[in-house]
This record gives structure tokens, C-alpha cells and sequence, in this order.
């Protein structure tokens, strides 16, 4: 009979309630994204298996932010032995404290009470920082830096406005300043707005980052690969079983594909005794 | 040599009477739809956790100081640890996603209709237990979530009238969230929940075998016996429902591990950003919002502006399931036969739990409170209206065969 009709049509209109509903509470439920002022953040896709990038990105960490930023569930001892580098040569050249063993916890060497009066607040630990905000969060983070005389550091950040923390790596960027630049205007059916004469309408947009030619040692590229580098491992740092996470996991899948389609067969074979 | 073993043991424990009566001379519908498979799954889900549960349980310290750096010692130091906790986390939402459809299920064929009230309020109450169970463990790492998700649920308590703030402090065991809550929290959610939750999964499960399996037809199958007494419209659960239960446990181990494996965060859903920080109560989280699970039920709390009046819509909301086999005055049991009020009252009804749902994990707005009170009104209008369109409408006649 037309059961089974009466059941789409139902299921339909399910369909299109549910969809309608959806629609109207999420266009009145926007909000800020994490990056704030900054617009979206930038996109960032982690490559785990790129040794390399890691290593370069742990490098940097324990250079630049280890002096302040602890990660206290990592141990020196996974980090060396993830990122395929030789005991000896990471004790040498990474680990900078010399009291420390390799399986111990990654705690920091600075004193949280006497940072937290030259900060105004504790430096905190990164160890899940890249869980915690997202990956594209901190690359974009570390980027969004610029100068702003009313700051103590003299520096604002556009993703995190009236962060604690001083732009450390400003040497390498460079001098970072909001700027102002003329974008096409849009019409309502995402056109150009044009005048009479055909030329673009154009109107003045500020709050862009640009930074000063040749006022930092790294060109935009290279300093953006050098984060991308620090981001990876913060990414790896945050849930280091994360490759082996997807490698494991794309074996199950196999499992379970090819156990549906036998227990299918399976079932079928059964059923043929009472159909 | 064997057999005379079993049969020394049989004629002591009744082996093969139960193993006949529930599984191979058990008779169920021999037509049903997927929608019948999610009580099956369910019971999967349910021992997933168990075992996963007490792996867990192991290297988990249940302090103030070393909760949260024992779920990060679980992921990093535990061999393999990442994947017991992950498991546990995927099928805690899995879990709930499961009773959600199986619950839904019940609704849409009747299953909760004369005989089966007793199966019906056995599920109802896992559902609740499940959900304390649920925010017990939630508590459990102490994650910023954790401590003020447990804040906002143990402050509802603080709205009753006159014994409210005392029964905070009874719950905590302390006069702020502290190592003591985590401890007892811990106890209750490893020990106490789980035992009656078996009780209560047994007592499912054997009530239903009492009154039988329902079908999506709502077809009675006992009225139709063959000469041995058995329905002729059934077939014997095992091996039969068995083996139809086996693709369904593939393609949702499938599910499982594409979220366990590749989005155990479940963007967000599943295991919720803010709580991969430490728990601090001097600074509250931007927005708190329930786990998905929760959120239908925490958007009818916060529609309501008083804090009394939002806690008895809620709890209203859940205990009104309770009493669902006497709302429904339908002559038929499946959605098939009932009339068209029947259907475009679940047909909202849905609408407006996901409506909800979705409510509950966003910021509040103004249009966003407007739609939530709207949709509070129709989460309720379809049961309590029930008595009425299923009493009046026109129904078709269901078939005498399945």
C-alpha cells in the first residue's frame, strides 16, 4: 500500500523542519570566532609525519618559549625519541638544564611566583595549548602581534587584545603595525560596486597587519614557516599518539568494512530460511 | 566425559532451560526494521564502557591535585592509554546517541503500550540513571568543563526552597567543589551507577522476553500459533536476530572508530575544548554549555527565567517519559496506522527536542530564547496533548499478519 509512501512524506517533512529550524537559530546565534579581531583564523593543516618540521619546531620551542612556557605532561624522553632525535644530541643542544633525566616531565625553570609579578599573571603551561584553542588558533596567534605604544610591551595581539606577553619573536618578524587599506566595496549580489566610468569603488578599511620592509631578520614566508614549524609541534605536543592515532584507526576501518559486508552475506544466507 | 560434566552442572543450573527460553527457542517478530537494532547496540555500548571503564580506573587518580595530570599521564604514559579513553569518551556519546534513537524508536511504534508499560519504565530509568552516570564522569578529569559544568548542575539543587543550599553542600561534601566531590563522584560513578545499571539493563531485558518483542507493524504475533504453540509470524532469537544484529555492529563499529580514531573531540561535541585546561575556579570558562547530550534538557532550564521554575520544567521534562504508556489512548500501536495528528505531533516533537539540543550549546540570544521557550511549549504540547489527538483521530486498520 502506499505505507511506505506516507512514511517519506513524513520523514520529509521532519527533514525540512528540522533544516528550517536550524537555520533560523543559527543566523541569530553568530558570535565572535576564537580569533577575534582578527577575522577568521588562518588556516593550518598539522603534518605530523614531517620530522623535520617537528624537529625545527622543537627547536624553536625550547629556544624561545621554554624559558617561560613549561610543558609539564610532555617528558623530554618521548619528545626525543618521537621526533627521531639521538639522546646525545638533544641533551647537547635542546635540553638547556643540565640536572635534567630523560624521563622526566618537561616542568619549566622559571619561578611561577616571580613571573607572576613581572607578568601580572604566570606564563601558563602549553603542553595542551593546541587542543585546548586549536591548532589554527596558535598559528594565527603567533602572527597577530603588532605595535601599540599603550601597552606595557608596547604590543597588542589581534587574535588574544591585551595579551600579557611580549612579542619574543619580534626581532625575527619585525616591526608589525596595524594599517589601513582601500578594499572594492560589494553590492548586495556580491558584485563590484562600480562608477560611472567602470572604476572600482573603493573604501577605507583599517585594522590590516603589515610589517615594515626588511625591519625584522626573516622574510614574511620565512617567518611564517618558521611558526607553522612551532605550531606542528605544538600540535604534536598537545596529543603526541595523534599519528599513530590515525594510522591505527585507518586499520579498523578496513576491519570493519570488511566485516559488514561478510556477516551481511552472512545474514542473507540466513534469511533465506523464513522468507 | 564433557557431556557428563555439563549435565552435572546443568542438572544443578539451569543452562540449557535459559539458554532455550531467552535465546534459541526465544520467539521475536521475524519482520522488523533497523530501528529494532539499537537495543542491541545499546548493550554493546554499555560493555564497552564497563571494560574500558575499569582499564581506566587503573592508573586514575581520583585527587584535586592529580586528576587532570592522570588523564594526560593516561594519554602520553599509559600504553595505549590514548585508546581506552578515547573509547570511553566515543561511547559515552555514542551511548546516549543510541537510547536517543532506541527511546525514539519506542515512540514512533507504541513500545511502550499494554503489555510492555514495565519495559518501558525499566528504559526510562536507565535513561535517567545513565544520565547522572554521565555527568558523574564528566566530572571526572577536571577540566575547566568539569568543575563548572558540575558548578552550574550542583547549584541547581541550591533552587528547592528551604533545604536547596544545604543539599548543595551535601552533594559536594564540601562547601565548594573540591577533592572530596572528585573522590565521591568517583565512587559513585565506577561503583554505585554502574551495579544499578545492570540491574536495571537485566530487568529490561527480562520483562521485555516476558511480553515479547513489538514490530514496526504493531502487529499481536501470539495470535497466530503454529501446533507446537509457537507464533507463526516469529522466528527464534538466536541464531537468527543474532546474525541480523552483526552488520548493524559493523557499520557501527565503523561509526565508532572513524569518531574514536579521527574526531575524537568530536569538534567540540564529544570532548569539549575548554575542558583540555586544568580546572580553575577563579576564572569562568567564556561560555558553558552541557555536553550534547544534556543540552535539550539544560535550553528548558534556562527558558525559564526563574531558577525553581527552570529546574521543575526540566526534571518535568525528563520524568514525563515516565507516564507516556497512559497518555496514549490510540486503538493501534505503530506510527503507520495512526492518523495524521499522531505524526505531525512527533514530527514537531523532534524538531523541537533537536531544536533544543542545538539551543543548548550556543551563546544565549534573544531570538535564541524566544525559540527555545516556543520549543519547550511543543516538546510538551506533544505529550500532554497526547491523550487528546490519539483519542479522536482516525486510525487504520492494522493487517492480522506481519
Amino acid at each position: 500500500m502506499n505505507i511506505k509512501l506516507v512514511g517519506r512524506i513524513n520523514l520529509l517533512t521532519l527533514f525540512i523542519a528540522i533544516v528550517s529550524l536550524f537555520i533560523a537559530s543559527s543566523l541569530f546565534s553568530a558570535e565572535g570566532g576564537p580569533c577575534k579581531d582578527y577575522g577568521p583564523c588562518d588556516e593550518f593543516q598539522p603534518e605530523l609525519n614531517n620530522l623535520e618540521s617537528l624537529q625545527r619546531g622543537a627547536s624553536i620551542y625550547l629556544n624561545y618559549c621554554y624559558g617561560c612556557h613549561s610543558l609539564q605532561y610532555s617528558r623530554w624522553g618521548r619528545v626525543a625519541n618521537d621526533l627521531e632525535i639521538p639522546e646525545d644530541i638533544f641533551i647537547e643542544n635542546l635540553v638547556l638544564d643540565t640536572g635534567v633525566k630523560m624521563g622526566d616531565l618537561m616542568v619549566g625553570s622559571m619561578d611561577k611566583e616571580l613571573s607572576k609579578e613581572w607578568f601580572g599573571v604566570a606564563p601558563p603551561d602549553l603542553t595542551l595549548v593546541a587542543r585546548k584553542r586549536t591548532p589554527e588558533w596558535v598559528y594565527t596567534y603567533l602572527r597577530a602581534f603588532y605595535e601599540d605604544s599603550s601597552k606595557t610591551y608596547g604590543v597588542n595581539n589581534l587574535v588574544y587584545p591585551g595579551a600579557a606577553m611580549p612579542n619574543v619573536l619580534a626581532e625575527l618578524q619585525g616591526r608589525q603595525r596595524l594599517t589601513c587599506k582601500d578594499i572594492p566595496i560589494f553590492a548586495a549580489n556580491g558584485g563590484e560596486k562600480r562608477d560611472e566610468s567602470g572604476n572600482t569603488l573603493t573604501e577605507e578599511k583599517c585594522g590590516y597587519l603589515k610589517v615594515d620592509a626588511n625591519s625584522g631578520s626573516l622574510s614574511v614566508d620565512e617567518f611564517d614557516s618558521f611558526i607553522f614549524d612551532l605550531t606542528n609541534f605544538l600540535t604534536y605536543v598537545g596529543e603526541p599518539s595523534r599519528a599513530d592515532r590515525e594510522r591505527i584507526g585507518t586499520y579498523t576501518i578496513f576491519f570493519f568494512i570488511i566485516f559488514t559486508v561478510l556477516s551481511s552475506l552472512l545474514y542473507r544466507e540466513f534469511q533465506k530460511d523464513y522468507h | 566425559m564433557i557431556a557428563k560434566m555439563f549435565n552435572w552442572v546443568n542438572d544443578r543450573l539451569p543452562i540449557v532451560n535459559t539458554f532455550e527460553r531467552h535465546l534459541s527457542k526465544h520467539p521475536v517478530p521475524k519482520k522488523v526494521n533497523f530501528w529494532y537494532l539499537f537495543g542491541a547496540l545499546a548493550t554493546i555500548v554499555l560493555i564497552i564502557q564497563i571494560l574500558s571503564g575499569i582499564w581506566l580506573m587503573m592508573p586514575y587518580s581520583n585527587t584535586e591535585e592529580g586528576a587532570f595530570a592522570s588523564i594526560e599521564y593516561i594519554m602520553r604514559d599509559v600504553d595505549y592509554g590514548w585508546v581506552i579513553r578515547y573509547m570511553h569518551t566515543t561511547g559515552a556519546s555514542l551511548f546516549f546517541a543510541i537510547v536517543y534513537l532506541h527511546m525514539f524508536r519506542g515512540l514512533l511504534y507504541g513500545s511502550y503500550q499494554k503489555p510492555k508499560e514495565l519495559v518501558w519504565l525499566f528504559g526510562c530509568t536507565i535513561y535517567l540513571v545513565m544520565m547522572a552516570e554521565g555527568f558523574l564522569g564528566y566530572v571526572l578529569p577536571y577540566g575547566q568543563m568539569s568543575y563548572w559544568g558540575a558548578q552550574v548542575i550542583i547549584s541547581l539543587f541550591g533552587a528547592i526552597p528551604y533545604i536547596g543550599e544545604s543539599l548543595e553542600v551535601w552533594i559536594r561534601g564540601d562547601y565548594y567543589i573540591s577533592g572530596i566531590t572528585i573522590s565521591r563522584f568517583f565512587a559513585l560513578h565506577v561503583v554505585a551507577l554502574p551495579l544499578i545499571l545492570i540491574a536495571l539493563v537485566f530487568l529490561h531485558l527480562v520483562s521485555l522476553h516476558e511480553v515479547g518483542a513489538g514490530n514496526p507493524e504493531g502487529v499481536d504475533i501470539e495470535k497466530f500459533r503454529d501446533e507446537d504453540g509457537v507464533p507463526i509470524d516469529s522466528v527464534p532469537f538466536f541464531p537468527y536476530k543474532v546474525l541480523s544484529a552483526l552488520p548493524a555492529m559493523g557499520i557501527f563499529g565503523l561509526v565508532f572508530c572513524v569518531i574514536m580514531f579521527f574526531f575524537p573531540e568530536g569538534g567540540g561535541y564529544f570532548i569539549e575544548l575548554a575542558n583540555f585546561e586544568e580546572a580553575n575556579p577563579l576564572v569562568t570558562p567564556e561560555h558553558i554549555a552541557p555536553v550534547w547530550y544534556y543540552s535539550p534538557f539544560y535550553t528548558m532550564l534556562r527558558a525559564v527565567p526563574d531558577p525553581l521554575g527552570g529546574l521543575i520544567v526540566m526534571a518535568a521534562g525528563v520524568a514525563i517519559f515516565f507516564v507516556v504508556p497512559w497518555l496514549d489512548r490510540s486503538n493501534v500501536a505503530s506510527i503507520r496506522y495512526k492518523g495524521v495528528y499522531s505524526k505531525l505531533a512527533i514530527t514537531l516533537f523532534v524538531a523541537s527536542f533537536i531544536t533544543l539540543g542545538y539551543l543548548g550549546t550556543v551563546p544565549v540570544t534573544e531570538i535564541g530564547r524566544i525559540m527555545s521557550v516556543i520549543c519547550t511549549f511543543l516538546y510538551f504540547a506533544f505529550f500532554l496533548l497526547m491523550p487528546i489527538y490519539t483519542s479522536f483521530e482516525k486510525t487504520s486498520k492494522v493487517p492480522d499478519r506481519l
